[in-house]
């Protein structure tokens, strides 16, 4: 398998790093910073480019973090570090699977479906993660399209019923409700932490990194699109409107004859997701492969370990998501910053080359 | 005792001696059995001679007429190189070896032997046995060649040379199979086929150990860089027209002796839904055909599939007067949505395996059973709904839109039922994950079964489900990596 294709790179921070935002960020958004909700998003997505440019310029060097962190702080700090930072990827991931749970029960069942339901995503996720990073470039190839089809497809049944005159009056929140927001929502903007996992796995091309930033805005303006048709559609009802990607193309004539034809791109979105959700875990299972090695059958060990892991605390903490939810986003809110932010500025500083040892 | 002591000396007298009845009787013990015969004749000059052939599958007319007649006035010298002038027969060879000139009348080419011969010549009448070139029934045009290979690798072999007169265009014939002796050509045009690839090939070939082989999909196992895989990797095709703008493209090509079925290396999945008739109709017309094979493809899967998760799991599926002409069609019928559709799809499989086997006369009996007896009496009787059979009558025609993939897509189609039944529309998205993880992992001689769609190659794009003007069609395509890229010049 090759290394992934700057191509397959702009297909995933345009159209697969969007997808994570529309499950329950518009209304996370909304119950933070009302008709406001584009300002924190819009300033999320404006740190991520920064980061992703940033990101972008380390990825010249061609080599992986984990080389860059054993080239700086020898093998066994680069293996305590790049397992950190595994860690904050699983951790990370928790929160879109669970989102995932829930939407999936809520928008796939007319009744609470069994736990068999959503487990079968963990084998996929195992299948997933047991596979090299290399692999993703693919997907992405035919992800991309499907999920720009989805997202239009969406958004051409959304628009007809869509209202933006609820955007108005801007700014009527004030600074610190949006400041808030913006801090309380870092947590789905973990794009730079999984970019940052993948330099070395794509060959740098010159002008990549303007490129990167601009496709990552793209699929940027697509979210704060999606946002203001959501909050246009929905407006004070806003706040209460989870999963409402699946149902805000329901409100359109044409759904009365048609069925619920739009459900066709509600499904496609949502096996973009299945990928998007497994992808900072299969990333921190690479982190792990990584240190330990990839000798036998250690990549499926690891996979399904950590897919099993994550498996039994979703089970657990099944009625518990609230409780996550505020915990994560509004007492944790730093960690993203620090894993998402900081690293990838300081891994600028990181050694390119690797030692070179003294002969005595 | 005399077939022992005969069995030794043949054992330690490999080659010709020019003793004739000693040469005979050798090769004779070599081959015991009674469909080997043996004519003595005498020239005029008095020069005795032995032929040795398998009853059957020579031409003894022939035999009697290019070889016996010429010789029996024969006037010249003993070596073989004199004797195969003076033969009409224009295939004739040499060989002093015992065991190959066995092989060579087992295959059906007589072994003409003589008083003083320095070897045995080998003379090419062998009685083929051999349908006529007719259409394939897989693979049925409108507009194009008709042609389809038959059983016989020579006669197919000419029907690709006929289409590729170039000196580039190699046939390699590789003897396969401990028992059967079957032919296989390897067919590439050179310079154009990547040479790495007709590298593998014949390794792999060569690697074979298999006493018979009956069919080119024998190979296909020893071929496919998964052997286990439910995706085909070996392309196949019938026409000789495909095979060669195949093997043009710069793909290898093996034809199979015995098998009408030619297979093509490395294999892309699009190859599947592109038609040879596609190639002869205006491109806005392929495409639509094309279109439609994807169409229909993706309903015969999936259809089945959610109209199950729909009623067991999400009814807001349905359009809400579908919904009460479903609920109307289902109230009464005692199996769950899942049962049901699996019952039908049983039914619908045996009918279609039936209807394949059974003689053509009792093929009709056989419709007016499955579709009176098993489809209207059955809705009828209570025990399955109209829109269960018109979901799989309209799904079993819908895979065969694509021939070619039906031992792939009917077992998918199945998985995609079990799982709706089991978990719903969630479990098709991730069973669908599944397969399009595998499909872009699969790589076959090193060209990536999804291409050209994962990795994305921008100009080979132009002949998939969107197929352009034959003058767009300017490059080979860059998938198979094939070093000579060119392929026409654009009309301008």
């Amino acid at each position: 398998m090759n290394k992934i294709a700057p191509r397959q790179l702009y297909f995933f921070l345009a159209c697969i790093a969007p997808l994570g935002k529309l499950v329950l960020l518009p209304t996370q958004l909304a119950h933070y910073s009302a008709n406001d909700l584009l300002f924190p998003a819009a300033i999320n997505f404006l740190l991520q480019a920064g980061i992703v440019f940033l990101i972008m310029l380390l990825a010249r060097s061609n080599k992986t973090f984990y080389d860059l962190l054993v080239n700086t702080f020898g093998k066994i700090v680069g293996k305590i570090l790049i397992c950190i930072f595994a860690a904050f990827l699983f951790f990370i991931s928790f929160l879109p699977i669970l989102e995932q749970k829930l939407l999936v029960q809520s928008v796939f069942y007319d009744t609470l479906p069994s736990v068999v339901a959503f487990s079968s995503f963990f084998l996929f996720s195992a299948y997933l993660c047991a596979k090299p990073a290399s692999v993703l470039g693919r997907t992405w190839d035919i992800l991309g399209p499907l999920a720009i089809a989805g997202m239009v497809g969406i958004l051409v049944f959304a628009l007809p019923v869509t209202d933006f005159g609820a955007l108005a009056p801007v700014g009527v929140t004030g600074a610190k409700s949006i400041f808030f927001s913006t801090a309380y929502t870092l947590n789905w903007f973990y794009d730079s932490a999984i970019l940052l996992l993948l330099v070395g796995r794509f060959e740098y091309k010159k002008g990549m990194a303007w490129k990167s930033v601009v496709f990552y805005l793209i699929g940027a303006a697509a979210i704060l699109f999606f946002l203001a048709v959501f909050y246009g559609v929905y407006e004070g009802l806003a706040v209460r409107q989870i999963f409402s990607f699946s149902k805000i193309g329901k409100y359109n004539s044409g759904v009365t004859v048609l069925g619920r034809i739009d459900y066709l791109f509600v499904f496609a979105l949502t096996l973009g997701m299945a990928f998007y959700c497994a992808l900072p875990v299969q990333l921190g299972v690479g982190c792990l492969v990584d240190t330990f090695g990839a000798d036998k059958c250690k990549p499926a060990l690891f996979s399904v370990g950590i897919n099993l892991v994550i498996f039994i605390l979703s089970i657990l903490l099944d009625y518990q998501f609230a409780a996550i939810n505020t915990t994560v986003n509004e007492k944790l809110w730093f960690l993203p910053p620090v894993f998402c932010v900081l690293v990838p500025i300081l891994a600028l500083l990181l050694r390119r080359k690797p030692r070179e040892r003294k002969v005595r | 005792m005399y077939n022992f002591l005969l069995t030794l000396h043949t054992f330690f007298m490999k080659n010709i001696t020019g003793k004739l009845k000693d040469d005979a009787e050798a090769l004779k013990g070599l081959l015991p059995a009674q469909d080997i015969l043996s004519f003595g004749f005498e020239s005029e000059k008095g020069l005795k001679f032995q032929v040795l052939f398998a009853d059957a599958v020579t031409d003894k007319e022939l035999l009697a007429d290019e070889v016996i007649r010429p010789l029996q006035s024969y006037e010249g010298g003993k070596t073989a190189q004199e004797m195969g002038a003076a033969v009409i027969c224009p295939e004739v060879r040499t060989e002093k070896g015992l065991e190959k000139l066995s092989e060579e009348i087992l295959a059906g080419n007589p072994v003409l032997l003589w008083e003083g011969a320095d070897e045995g010549l080998i003379v090419g009448t062998k009685k083929v046995f051999v349908r006529s070139i007719a259409e394939p029934p897989t693979d049925v045009v409108i507009k194009g060649p008709r042609e389809g290979f038959i059983e016989d690798v020579k006669i197919n072999t000419s029907l690709v040379r006929r289409r590729l007169k170039t000196p580039n265009l190699k046939i390699e014939m590789i003897t396969l199979g401990k028992q059967s002796q079957t032919v296989v050509a390897l067919c590439y045009v050179e310079g154009t086929s990547v040479e790495k690839t007709v590298k593998e090939v014949k390794e792999k070939l060569q690697k074979i150990d298999i006493d018979f082989i009956p069919d080119s999909s024998y190979l296909t196992h020893y071929l496919a860089q998964r052997p286990y895989s439910l995706m085909k990797q070996v392309g196949t095709t019938e026409k000789p027209d495909i095979f060669c703008a195949k093997i043009a493209e710069g793909r290898v090509g093996l034809l199979v002796d015995g098998s009408p079925i030619a297979l093509t290396l490395p294999y892309l999945l699009v190859e599947d839904f592109q038609a040879s008739e596609d190639y002869y109709v205006p491109s806005y017309r392929a495409t639509f055909t094309r279109l439609l094979r994807l169409f229909a493809l993706i309903v015969a899967i999936y259809l089945p599939a959610f109209y199950i998760s729909a009623q067991l799991f999400k009814l807001q599926l349905f359009p809400i007067k579908l919904l009460i002409t479903i609920s109307g069609a289902i109230q009464d019928i005692p199996l769950s949505p899942s049962l049901e559709m699996l019952l039908v799809l049983l039914v619908l499989e045996v009918l279609n395996e039936a209807s394949i086997r059974m003689p053509k006369y009792v093929g009709m009996a056989l419709s007016v059973v499955g579709a009176l007896v098993l489809g209207e009496t059955a809705v009828s009787a209570g025990f399955v709904s109209t829109p269960a059979i018109i979901i799989i009558a309209f799904s079993g025609i819908g895979l065969y839109a694509v021939p070619n993939l039906i031992e792939q897509t009917s077992v998918i189609r199945l998985a995609m039922l079990i799982v709706a039944g089991s978990i719903g529309t969630y479990g098709i998205i991730l069973l669908t994950a599944f397969i399009l993880l595998y499909l872009v992992t699969t790589e076959n001689y090193g060209v990536p079964l999804a291409a050209p769609f994962s990795p994305i190659v921008g100009r080979d794009l132009r002949d998939t489900f969107v197929k352009y003007n034959l003058g767009s069609l300017e490059t080979r395509p860059k998938t198979l990596g094939s070093k000579n890229k060119r392929r026409l010049k654009r009309h301008e």
